[in-house]
């Protein structure tokens, strides 16, 4: 294990928060989607758990994290001490791994210019936010379309950064930067959530087709939504992953873990329960 | 040979509710929410003055589930919570947990609780026989 710093905590609910990491010796490569093993002292051992990471690989200041401390049936043993840690405590981390990456290329080795949607549910989201702030700085000229789920609307914690790039996707043209981003609320009747005005119930229900035809995705991007124009990155619990792919298995959609024999997919997914 | 199966009743929240304020002069009002605070079914004793107006009565309900929800981070430790009070100038409002959902009841303040909640608990409990 490597060392480290907690350098920024930032509660955005009593169970949900942003944390940055300082690696001694710097930030690694690694790729926008990839997770890192934090570990924290208890007890004289050192726990470990592996987290999304939030930032780009292009931030080599710090790694970030969005996290939920998760308390029922039994508090996470990491979490909680990080939900305890103080800015300036000592963290250790593993080498980033995981493979919820984006492709560049097909399966055939021709360049990847398919739509790129990003569907995070709760935290799951850290991903794609590491996916979007990776593209835009490498200038990606895909589309790219984050959908994020939450309960709560102060779950949307990644609402503000997000908004500013698909604003700059409006100021600079779609040429240029190609981003939308929407949030579900699935708790729209709670008191929390009265004044939320977007999407109200799941987020894989922007795949669901309306009485004509059209999916709320497909009213966004402004076309149907094929496995040939579209590739498909979720990251969330497991009904979030099965609920997407209900959508999406009646349209030819394959995941990466039932490729097609010429190697080809347009699923990616992770979960984290 | 095939799997038993669970039958599961919904509660008659109406029936429970009408029990429930019959059951005491003191209660103002009874009803039952789930966890996405929707108010599955509610009744008030005639010719009370409201306390709350309907939007305020949402953010208490809202209340009221945040922190049942938080009571619950430490039923790995105390067990399943059973009740709670909390007792204001003007009226008391107990909380019983029932079957996922969520009792709430107003009572007159600063009376005698002991057999509200002994009947309260008691026409639950019959529920639960039948």
């Amino acid at each position: 294990m490597e060392n480290g710093t907690i350098s920024y905590t930032q509660l955005l609910r009593e169970d949900l928060g942003i944390f940055r990491v300082t690696p001694d010796d710097g930030v690694p490569d690694f790729k926008a989607g990839q997770f890192l093993t934090l570990g924290l002292p208890l007890e004289s051992k050192i726990v470990n758990r592996a987290y999304s990471i939030a930032s780009s690989p292009e931030n080599k200041k710090f790694f970030e994290f969005v996290i939920r401390w998760v308390r029922r049936p039994l508090p996470g043993r990491l979490t909680s001490l990080l939900f305890n840690a103080k800015e300036g405590d000592k963290i250790s981390w593993a080498k980033p791994a995981g493979n919820l990456t984006i492709n560049d290329t097909l399966a055939n080795g021709e360049k990847d210019s398919r739509r790129i949607v990003c569907i995070g549910g709760g935290t799951g989201l850290a991903p794609f936010v590491s996916f979007a702030q990776h593209l835009h700085d490498t200038n990606d000229k895909r589309e790219i379309v984050v959908l994020h789920g939450a309960s709560y609307v102060d779950e949307l914690s990644y609402k503000q950064l997000l908004t500013d790039l698909e604003n700059e996707s409006i100021d600079k043209g779609k040429d240029k930067w190609n981003f939308k981003y929407r949030a579900a609320i699935s708790r729209p009747e709670e008191w929390t959530n009265r004044a939320w005005h977007g999407h109200k119930g799941r987020i894989e229900q922007f795949l669901r087709s309306n009485d004509a035809g059209k999916s709320p995705l497909e009213e966004l991007v402004g076309e149907k939504i094929t496995a040939e124009n579209t590739m498909f990155y979720v990251c969330g619990w497991q009904g979030t992953i099965d609920g997407t792919m209900d959508y999406l298995k009646n349209k030819n959609f394959v995941t990466e873990k039932n490729k097609r024999e010429d190697g080809s997919y347009e699923v990616k997914f992770e979960s984290y329960g | 040979m095939g799997m038993a199966e669970e039958i599961i009743t919904e509660p008659n929240y109406e029936k429970l509710c009408s029990n429930i304020i019959n059951s005491s002069e003191h209660i103002r009002f009874a009803g039952f929410v789930n966890d996405k605070s929707k108010i599955l079914h509610s009744s008030e004793r005639d010719n009370l003055d409201p306390l709350l107006s309907d939007h305020e009565i949402g953010m208490s309900i809202h209340y009221t589930l945040e922190r049942w929800r938080k009571a619950q981070n430490f039923t790995f430790r105390l067990g399943k919570e059973r009740l709670t009070f909390t007792e204001y100038d003007q009226v008391t409002l107990v909380t019983i947990p029932f079957k996922g959902k969520l009792l709430l009841v107003s009572t007159e303040p600063r009376i005698h609780y002991d057999p509200i909640i002994e009947k309260i608990n008691s026409i639950l409990t019959d529920w639960e026989k039948l």
